[in-house]
């Protein structure tokens, strides 16, 4: 691959810059075009992230104190039920999605997505989502108050008796966020299945591409169970039928099934792309080959596969059965072999390189750390006599924004870094980026570490107050996660102001390999003049063969 | 160099078992008292997770530190690492050694649990049948059945109430004789609810419109909080009561005690705080459910 | 690195051949797409069997059982009109436009005589929507094919009112005709198991 690194490290001119960035007001328009949507996915789901995260911080200033004694403790609950709802439905899932949707035409070589009308539509329901659900703010019954898993009966309950109540709306946004995923997940899949390059055979194919193939593929055959749970809800709420109502002859453990069913995976939609960023990012920052590529492309779609069989973990204290029990802590257990398979591939990548840690390395092995220990607090929640105890605790809090937040957000942080001079043609600032990793890494530990202990000692979740025995690592979590807030300042200032006047960027800044790497900086619109006829794997670091035939 | 190297990773491993020994040694100063039997197997359990966690995150880190402190690149070097693109026999080992230890944590976690006995076999049998209030005769599995403590649990919004029919005595505190095996019967009359004491390791949801039986031993005379675990609403934070493990010389002495008291509603923080909200800075306006009545106990706390 | 490329796939043939595979996009969106909804379809027959199994008295007071007869009429009426969509789109592969109006013109007959007959089989039950679970899990389910019966024949009246304008089903193209073809094969299956579920258990 060094042939070329010189040619297109030489820097390219303005002009050739504006004339393949489109205009801002594009990104307000109903487009098309991939690149366009998969922008305005990601830049729609941050300001959601901003939004979940400001209410994290009222969250956060509660818990500051034992006492109930800055917000009321309805408020309280709206709060963490619209944090949770926010974070996972309008900022991870969307920004992985438009992650997928700007880079996998590119490293497939494609000139847009199978389905582009869809695409289009698919983004804008994102939109109509997010203010369902926030509306709630507005009612007189206030937002749905009944955490993200929204189990009835307390879900049920209807203090205000009005038909559009804080539930009713929350429930129409889960339907619609649905329908939205269901479409991009179509598309994606069609995408990738059916339009690689010619000579792009499934193990030339990148890891970001097949772990959002893994990921997509859950979208499709395990949303829909969430989408039926929400319509037996939304039935029992609004017309008094009896489906999960235990009150009128239902049975609400159904519910809890099909409601897990779908959010046990949900976490690997989370989890894969992601694990897909790192597998691009490692290579290239410590100029090796990914180690063991097959291996780490089969594991993705394991995981995908093992990961539709072990939702009962989140119900082991429910009325679940003792064979139950046992059969889904085995199951979920066995999903930490595949997921160990890729730690140790990218362990081995790094190990012997030549490493550069510019920020979206940092970022990257930053949560990869996080990650394993975030793996291995899941590995003691899969243990039934451990969830027992630590079941509806902080340790589960602890245990999964350290993979939901210190994986899952940082990686897309890396891999927003990694690819931001392709998207906009220009470079970001690496002190301001370095800046926001250090915070970032510093506070996140502050917030989330603290959180296991207090919850081996029990301290229960969803609670605004709790006994005083609590409170020294209260105050550090608190603390840690204001510090948390302002770490994305640096942030916001480095995209926003790189993005308008940043250096210009060459169209591969960091010698990776990969179709992307090959179009100039922005993207032309249509990507590829010609069509490229890939001929090797996607990771030539250290090897001298051409990727495409073109370079030969 | 090269012998340099080697030391150093030498040096690194024996680090790492040490400390990662240490670790899950440390792990039982991380868990309030052991006040019944289960509390017990769970801490062996989980210094056991400790120890083995700490080794597999120590290690996976310890390989990363040590790349990124010796394989930096050179500022100008801009030539590529060793094009390595796997290693059969390498990643052989690593799916295998995962394998060993997943199938050792879940044999050891299933004795565990086995151990425990925490759900009566009725309760599995009957578990499809919700409507069915069940006999409560199976006994745990390791007791002779009939020598447990058969106690009434009732959950409601945002309340609990005990019932010990020998004596037909209801009380807002949960007393427990020391060192005998305790059923509960548990059952909620609005959502669902979970029964949580910290120092027993023991949690259970309550389900509406079913019974679910729930055995354990608590072994430690002492005072205890009882919290509910699972999310129902909006003062589900306050719905806690206290735990008192006694003597039975002490326990039967409370059980007569309250059987000669009249019934009267209890107090509960719940119902105080919808009648006059504390003071907030930031008060929402939303209408809330109503806490169901008080329960009527001839000991209130 | 084993070089798979053999040279004929660097010609431009391979690359008009992918822009030849796209037209095939539809039709497999279209697949994944149904597989996707049978899971919705699967959650609630799933709840059915569950409630079903768990509540001991599953019918209301009053109720027996459901009819059987009529349901059975309907159920041969909508199977047999996914033979009758069959031999259109055999039809159509030959060119016999005309044959093939008719017969999609059947086919949507056919369904909207089952639609109907669902109607008055609705009408004349004594229980609602809320009448337990046994109400609940009927209606939803009867409710939600039905759904897809209506909109599966406004796919057809549309494929059949494109196919008056030129070059709109022709044995070449004709995805809009395909995709509505096997949407109803897909309603149908469904269908089966659900009369199985519904009616048939007893
Ligand atoms: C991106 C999100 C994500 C990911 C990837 C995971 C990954 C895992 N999670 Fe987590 N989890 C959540 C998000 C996630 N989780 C969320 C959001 C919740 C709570 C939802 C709510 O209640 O609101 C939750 C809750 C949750 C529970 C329920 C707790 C409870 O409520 O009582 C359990 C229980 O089993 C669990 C287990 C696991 C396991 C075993 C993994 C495994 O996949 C981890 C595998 C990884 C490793 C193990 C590390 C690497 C492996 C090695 C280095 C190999 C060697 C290791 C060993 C041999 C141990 N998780
Ligand atoms: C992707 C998912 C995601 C992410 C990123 C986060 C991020 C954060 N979460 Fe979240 N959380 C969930 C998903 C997530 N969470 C879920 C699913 C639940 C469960 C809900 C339920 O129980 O139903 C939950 C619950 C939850 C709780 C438990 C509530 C309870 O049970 O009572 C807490 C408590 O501390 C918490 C805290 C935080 C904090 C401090 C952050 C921080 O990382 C946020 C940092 C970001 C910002 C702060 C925004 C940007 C800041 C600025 C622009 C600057 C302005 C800053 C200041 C004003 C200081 N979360
Ligand atoms: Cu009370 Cu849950
Ligand atoms: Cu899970």
């Amino acid at each position: 691959m060094t042939g070329i690194s010189t040619r297109d490290m030489s820097s390219f001119d303005e002009a050739q810059n504006k004339k393949s960035q489109p205009d801002w007001r594009t990104y307000f328009s109903f487009s098309t075009n991939h690149k366009v949507i998969g922008i305005q996915y990601l830049v729609l789901s941050f300001i959601f992230f901003v939004f979940g995260g400001l209410l994290a911080m009222v969250i956060r200033g509660e818990l500051i104190t034992p006492e109930s004694d800055l917000v009321d403790r309805s408020l309280f609950n709206g709060l963490f039920t619209m944090h949770g709802t926010v974070m996972i439905f309008l900022w991870t899932i969307p920004a992985l999605v438009g992650l997928a949707n700007y880079l996998v035409p590119l490293m497939i070589g494609a000139r847009d997505m199978a389905f582009p009308l869809l695409n289009a539509i698919a983004f804008w329901l994102i939109p109509v989502t997010g203010i369902l659900m926030l509306s709630g703010f507005l009612l007189p019954s206030g937002t749905a108050q009944a955490g993200w898993w929204s189990y009835p009966p307390v879900s049920l309950q209807n203090p205000t008796g009005h038909f559009i109540n804080g539930e009713f709306i929350w429930l129409l946004g889960v339907v619609v966020s649905g329908v939205s995923s269901i479409m991009g997940a179509v598309n994606i899949v069609t995408t990738i299945l059916r339009m690689r390059a010619p000579g792009m055979t499934p193990f030339r194919t990148p890891i970001f591409v097949w772990t959002v193939l893994s990921a997509q593929l859950l979208q499709l055959y395990c949303l829909p169970a969430l989408t039926a749970a929400g319509i037996l809800l939304l039935f029992d709420l609004s017309f008094g039928t009896a489906f999960v109502n235990p009150s009128t002859g239902g049975d609400p453990i159904i519910y809890q099934h099909l409601f897990w069913f779908y959010s046990h995976p949900a976490v690997y939609v989370m989890a894969l792309p992601v694990f897909g960023i790192f597998s691009e990012i490692i290579p290239a920052f410590a100029r090796k080959p990914l180690f063991g590529y097959k291996g780490v492309a089969i594991s993705s779609i394991s995981i995908a596969a093992l990961g539709t069989l072990v939702w009962a973990h989140h119900m082991f204290t429910s009325g679940t059965p003792d064979w139950m029990r046992m059969m889904f802590m085995f199951s979920t257990m066995c999903v930490a072999i595949p997921t160990g398979i890729k730690v140790f591939a990218w362990t081995a990548t790094v190990w012997n390189g030549k490493l550069r840690l510019e920020t979206p390395m940092l970022f990257a092995l930053g949560a990869v750390v996080m990650f394993v220990f975030a793996g291995i607090t899941g590995v003691m929640l899969a243990s039934v006599p451990i969830d027992i105890h630590v079941s509806n605790t902080y340790f589960v809090v602890g245990h999964f924004h350290y993979v939901i937040f210190c994986t899952v957000t940082m990686g897309i942080f890396a891999g927003i870094y990694f690819w931001f001079p392709k998207m906009t043609g220009r470079m970001y600032s690496e002190s301001w980026g370095k800046l926001h990793f250090w915070l970032t890494f510093i506070a996140a530990n502050l917030t989330f570490f603290p959180m296991h202990l207090v919850g081996l000692q029990g301290m229960v979740r969803r609670i605004s107050s709790y006994d005083p025995q609590y409170t020294g690592w209260n105050i550090v979590a608190s603390l840690g996660g204001f510090l948390l807030g302002v770490s994305t300042i640096p942030f916001i200032l480095n995209m926003v102001a790189s993005w308008t006047v940043g250096k210009q960027a060459p169209a591969n800044p960091w010698r990776a390999t990969g179709l992307e790497w090959t179009t100039s900086s922005p993207p032309p619109p249509e990507n590829f003049e010609t069509i490229p006829v890939v001929t090797s794997t996607p990771y030539g670091y250290g090897k001298s063969e051409p990727l495409t035939v073109s370079e030969t | 160099m090269k012998i340099l190297r080697i030391f150093i990773l030498i040096a690194i491993a024996v680090a790492i078992s040490v400390t990662s020994f240490w670790m899950g040694q440390q792990s039982y100063s991380w868990f309030p008292s052991q006040a019944t039997t289960a509390a017990k197997l769970v801490d062996d359990l989980f210094c056991f997770l400790v120890t083995l966690s700490s080794f597999i995150f120590f290690g996976v880190i310890g390989a990363l530190l040590y790349s990124i402190v010796f394989s930096r690149a050179n500022r100008l070097d801009t030539t590529d690492g060793p094009a390595i693109e796997g290693n059969t026999t390498v990643e052989i080992v690593w799916t295998v050694i995962p394998v060993v230890l997943i199938i050792w944590i879940a044999a050891y976690s299933y004795d565990v649990y086995r151990q425990m006995g925490i759900l009566s076999p009725m309760q599995v049998v009957h578990l499809h049948h919700p409507l069915e209030t069940e006999p409560a005769y199976a006994a745990g599995m390791n007791e002779k059945p009939d020598s447990a403590e058969e106690i009434g649990v009732v959950a409601k919004q945002w309340a609990w109430s005990f019932h010990y029919p020998g004596r037909d005595v209801t009380s807002t505190e949960l007393h427990l004789p020391v060192d005998r095996r305790i059923r509960l019967l548990m059952q909620s009359e609005d959502v669902i609810h979970g029964f949580f004491v910290p120092d027993f390791r023991l949690k259970q949801d309550i389900i509406p419109k079913r019974t679910i039986n729930f055995e354990f031993t608590p072994i430690r005379v002492g005072k205890y909080r009882l919290n509910d675990s699972q999310f129902s609403g909006t003062y589900f934070a306050a719905m806690q009561a206290d735990v008192y493990v006694e003597s039975a010389d002490v326990y039967n002495q409370w059980l007569d005690q309250a059987a000669n008291r009249e019934p009267v509603p209890a107090s509960n923080q719940a119902a105080s705080e919808h009648i006059e909200q504390p003071d907030k800075l930031i008060q929402s306006g939303w209408k809330v459910h109503p806490p169901a009545p008080p329960p009527v106990v001839n000991h209130p706390s | 690195m084993d070089v798979l490329i053999t040279s004929d796939e660097l010609t431009p043939t391979a690359i008009d051949a992918q822009a030849i595979n796209e037209k095939g996009n539809g039709m497999f969106g279209m697949s994944v797409f149904l597989l996707s909804e049978s899971i919705v379809f699967l959650s609630f027959f799933a709840t059915y069997i569950m409630l079903r199994t768990s509540t001991p008295d599953w019918y209301p007071a009053g109720v027996s059982g459901l009819e059987l007869l009529k349901p059975t009429i309907n159920t041969v009426i909508l199977v047999s009109s996914s033979g009758v969509i069959y031999l259109a789109e055999r039809a159509l592969d030959r060119n016999q436009i005309m044959k093939f109006r008719v017969l999609l013109l059947t086919t949507a007959l056919m369904g909207t005589y089952f639609l109907y007959g669902q109607a008055v089989e609705w009408s004349s039950l004594t229980f609602g929507l809320t009448t337990g679970s046994f109400g609940s899990t009927f209606y939803l389910l009867t409710g939600f094919h039905g759904l897809h019966v209506f909109t599966g024949l406004l796919l057809q009246l549309m494929v059949l009112i494109r196919s008056l304008t030129p070059d709109h089903a022709t044995p070449e193209s004709h995805f809009g005709f395909s995709a509505t073809s096997l949407f109803w094969h897909f309603v149908d299956i469904i269908w089966i198991i659900l009369f199985a579920l519904v009616y048939l258990w007893r």
